[in-house]
């Protein structure tokens, strides 16, 4: 009887131990979350490109498609003889410059259909957010042309598809409720003041946000968000590791500036 | 200080988006659950399918060895479901402990369906129980026909908690256009969120599932009984038995890919980037992996037929053809398991020329791929087709014009396929893809077509001989194990696929996961993950099938005090 459990218990280890090997000599593919762009330095073109080579590669799932020839157009390497994205953007579509063309491309996939090819790309603004967005656009300039995105791009959220703009940082932020940069509305819409006092009022959970700006720098603050329990203010340890710590993640670039420059000013 | 609560409950609920578990994270531990869970709740509502079936005709043909086969699936039964929701049970509490938001979000939409669910379990429970324990008391006549009401009861109450919980995972997929966090918009109802777009789909292929799962653990339990046992009565009644739940696990397997179709085609109609992601994405060598798993099964199912044809008197006209079959079967699986586009480093797409493999790229597209796996298919039906007529002599008078037709049926249906699997490579993606439809339709007509022919022809056929239920050879079961892992196996990674497709997000584009587990898993990991549900799921399988023994011999020998006296192989009558 022993023989035969004996028996089975090998057939069984041995089926699944053949096909946890094999799951595991195969290419290793991790699918990443997005990056989110820090725009607090002021962003260059070289960061933008750097990262939407991340994006272009990675999280934003572009080379299931780009790259294949069969799908959709290649971008990183000629396509019909018109070069690299690059170079063919900015003469695809008359009177509508490389940037342009390429940032409607990605927002509304159906605008510019090559020919041969099926409209089966979705809106990417649903996905990314409008900096991870204009990352992408700068990356595929650099392919052969020149990156002509700047900073007024990225922080301009209505620039080519408001919509899609909105809904992306919507989408990035996950937990943030809207696109907004107003302080006020982000204080409130992230429950900052269910803990921090403003204005004499609220609840001794967290240190008050009055005259923050006087204690702490800009910078501080902007850490202090990013990450809470770096740093516990005095009087406060009872409460530490109360504020969650995905601020960096919900919050857009833009957002975050808004609460930072609003906090630093109030001294 | 009232106005201080909900700041309060606020603060706690931000810094507690997330739990931790020890060792294997909080993504792990609910891993782990859901699909230890799933695996059970699969096997629960598969084998009560038998268990109506068979019970029925045994009703019908007046035959006691199917009510045997249907008490005994249902034996099975009693104690699978206590599994089921003991672990369905730490599912909840992995949920709302380690994922309290995401739970608090499903809750706020799903709450009415919960209750309706939990309602539906204890009725379900309870029906089960009935249809159980009256099995001896309601064994004949009117009695028995609402006995068997109680096991389609049973079935509906079952299906219905499957698609009340494929609801909310479905949701997750497919949440209803302007979901937003704070949950659905005005004018949409809990209805709208459950019948999302991939709810039906999920719920054909689940249901399908099912009962190719609850075969192949059924045939798996009678495989065990079978090596075990040394009374020739016994082994004949489980081989019979083993043979019942592989013809149903097979039988069923073959059409659960057209439901997985119909699923993917709803997934890319609801979000291309989805799909794109599950069959073009990261996860493209996810299917390398399932087109392993599944050409093993292929295997396996014909070995056994092949296998079980030496038990047959006149089969041996047959044998010469196995080992032709074998050779397409193999060269088919490799085909379907060659990769379209290789990753390699510069220096190798170099050497290849490209990211395609010269020679073998070409295997590695769809329209070779499509061949392969309908090749495969026909030549499993070949082999069903052969053992089912091993011992038949047709004596109808068209018998040789029916076997033509047959045989031209399966020539036409393989010509079909081979000739859109070249044709394909000829014309652009948008019409190949197109293709793979007359090719399954081919498949399809040629099984239904040779099946009804078969039927008829074969009435009043002559005997060859009785098959010798119970000498089949050790190894035949063998390959009823590697089934039932590999079906147990392939169930986990397909849940991984259909799971990781939403990568970085707990509802689609509606709720974004922000813990530090929010990536999704290279499959390396994932077939960690799969191989420890699997043996957790089979050692507690392995237990309740020795409980299923254990309680077997205690009835036996209050039913039969002598039986356990007599000597291990006296002479018994044959049971088939």
């Amino acid at each position: 009887m022993w023989k035969t459990n004996l028996k089975v218990m090998m057939v069984g280890v041995g089926v699944i131990g053949f096909y946890t090997v094999v799951a595991r000599i195969i290419p290793q593919l991790q699918s990443d979350v997005p990056e989110s762009i820090d725009l607090s330095s002021g962003v260059t073109p070289e960061v933008l490109t750097a990262a939407g080579e991340t994006l272009y590669s990675g999280a934003g799932g572009c080379t299931a498609c780009h790259g294949l020839g069969t799908r959709a157009p290649n971008l990183l390497t000629d396509h019909a003889g018109e070069g690299t994205i690059g170079q063919r953007c900015g003469e695809r579509e008359p009177g509508v410059d490389c940037k342009t063309y390429l940032h409607n491309s990605l927002v509304d996939p159906g605008s510019y259909l090559v020919d041969g090819f099926t409209p089966i790309m979705p809106d990417a603004s649903r996905q990314l957010s409008n900096d991870q967005l204009w990352a992408i656009v700068a990356f595929l300039q650099s392919q052969g042309g020149d990156v002509t995105v700047t900073a007024a791009d990225v922080g301009s959220g209505e620039t080519a598809s408001g919509a899609g703009a909105a809904g992306g940082a919507g989408a990035a932020g996950g937990g943030t409720f809207s696109a907004t940069t107003d302080p006020g509305q982000l204080l409130t819409e992230n429950a900052c003041i269910a803990c921090h006092a403003i204005d004499g009022a609220g609840p001794p959970i967290g240190p008050s946000f009055d005259g923050v700006g006087s204690r702490l720098s800009a910078a501080e603050i902007r850490a202090s968000i990013l990450d809470p329990n770096a740093t516990v203010s005095e009087g406060f340890e009872q409460f530490a590791g109360t504020m969650p710590t995905t601020f960096g993640q919900q919050l857009s670039a833009q957002q975050l500036e808004a609460i930072v420059q609003f906090l630093a000013e109030r001294r | 200080m009232i106005d201080f609560l909900p700041v309060i409950q606020a603060a706690g609920e931000g810094a507690a988006a997330y739990g931790d578990f020890p060792g294997v994270g909080g993504r792990g531990a609910v891993w782990i659950a859901a699909e230890v869970h799933l695996m059970f709740a699969a096997f629960v509502l598969g084998v009560p399918m038998f268990a109506v079936i068979t019970e029925l005709i045994g009703i019908v043909v007046k035959d006691e060895r199917y009510d045997k086969l249907s008490k005994e699936f249902t034996r099975l039964l009693v104690f699978a479901y206590s599994a089921t929701a003991l672990w369905g049970g730490l599912l909840l509490f992995f949920l709302t402990t380690l994922y309290p938001r995401f739970w608090g979000h499903l809750a706020e939409i799903f709450s009415l369906s919960m209750w309706i669910y939990a309602g539906l379990f204890f009725i379900e429970s309870f029906t089960l129980y009935l249809y159980y324990y009256g099995w001896d008391r309601w064994s004949v006549g009117r009695a028995k026909w609402g006995h068997w009401g109680l096991g389609i009861l049973l079935n509906v109450w079952g299906t219905t908690v499957m698609f009340i919980a494929n609801g909310w995972l479905t949701y997750m997929m497919s949440p209803p256009e302007g979901t937003t966090v704070q949950g659905l918009p005005e004018g949409v109802g809990l209805w709208a969120a459950l019948a999302n777009a991939t709810w039906m789909p999920i719920n054909i292929h689940r249901l399908i599932a099912n009962a190719v799962f609850g075969g192949a653990i059924v045939a798996a339990y009678a495989a065990y009984r079978f090596l075990s046992s040394t009374d020739p009565k016994e082994r004949a009644h489980y081989d019979w038995m083993g043979y019942v739940g592989t013809f149903i696990a097979i039988s069923t397997f073959i059409v659960l890919p057209f439901a997985g179709y119909w699923l993917g085609r709803e997934i890319y109609e609801y979000n291309q980037q989805m799909g794109i992601t599950m069959m073009g994405g990261f996860m493209s060598w996810l299917w390398i992996v399932q087109a392993i798993l599944i050409g093993v099964l292929f295997l396996a199912a014909n070995y056994y037929l092949w296998t079980g044809m030496g038990r047959i008197p006149g089969a041996e006209r047959f044998q010469p053809y196995t080992k032709w079959m074998l050779l397409v079967l193999v060269v088919c699986w490799i085909a379907w398991g060659t990769p379209n586009t290789m990753i390699a480093s510069r220096a190798e797409f170099a050497a290849m020329g490209g990211n395609r493999h010269p020679f073998l790229g070409v295997l590695g597209v769809m329209s070779a791929k499509n061949t392969a796996v309908n090749i495969m298919i026909l030549t499993t039906f070949l082999s069903f087709m052969m053992y089912r007529r091993a011992n038949k002599r047709p004596t109808v008078t068209w018998a040789k014009t029916g076997s033509l037709v047959q045989t031209l049926m399966f020539a036409g249906a393989a010509i079909v396929v081979l000739f859109y699997g070249v044709y394909g490579y000829f014309v652009p993606t948008i019409v190949r893809i197109g293709f793979s439809v007359y090719q399954v339709l081919a498949v399809l007509a040629c099984i239904i077509g040779v099946t009804v022919i078969d039927v008829l022809l074969l009435r009043g056929a002559e005997s060859r001989g009785e098959i010798r239920w119970g000498e089949m050879p050790e190894r035949s079961q063998y390959a009823i194990f590697v089934l039932a892992v590999t079906f147990t196996w392939l169930m986990g990674l397909m849940g991984f696929a259909r799971s990781g497709i939403r990568q970085h997000w707990h509802v689609w584009e509606v709720m974004r996961d922000t813990s530090d587990q929010a990536f999704t898993p290279a499959l390396g990991y994932a077939a960690n993950m799969i191989s420890v549900c699997v043996v957790i799921f089979l050692a507690l399988v392995a237990f309740i099938f020795w409980l299923g023994g254990l309680a077997e011999r205690g009835i036996s020998k209050k039913a039969h005090p002598m039986a356990a006296a007599m000597p291990a192989g006296a002479p018994a009558a044959p049971e088939a």
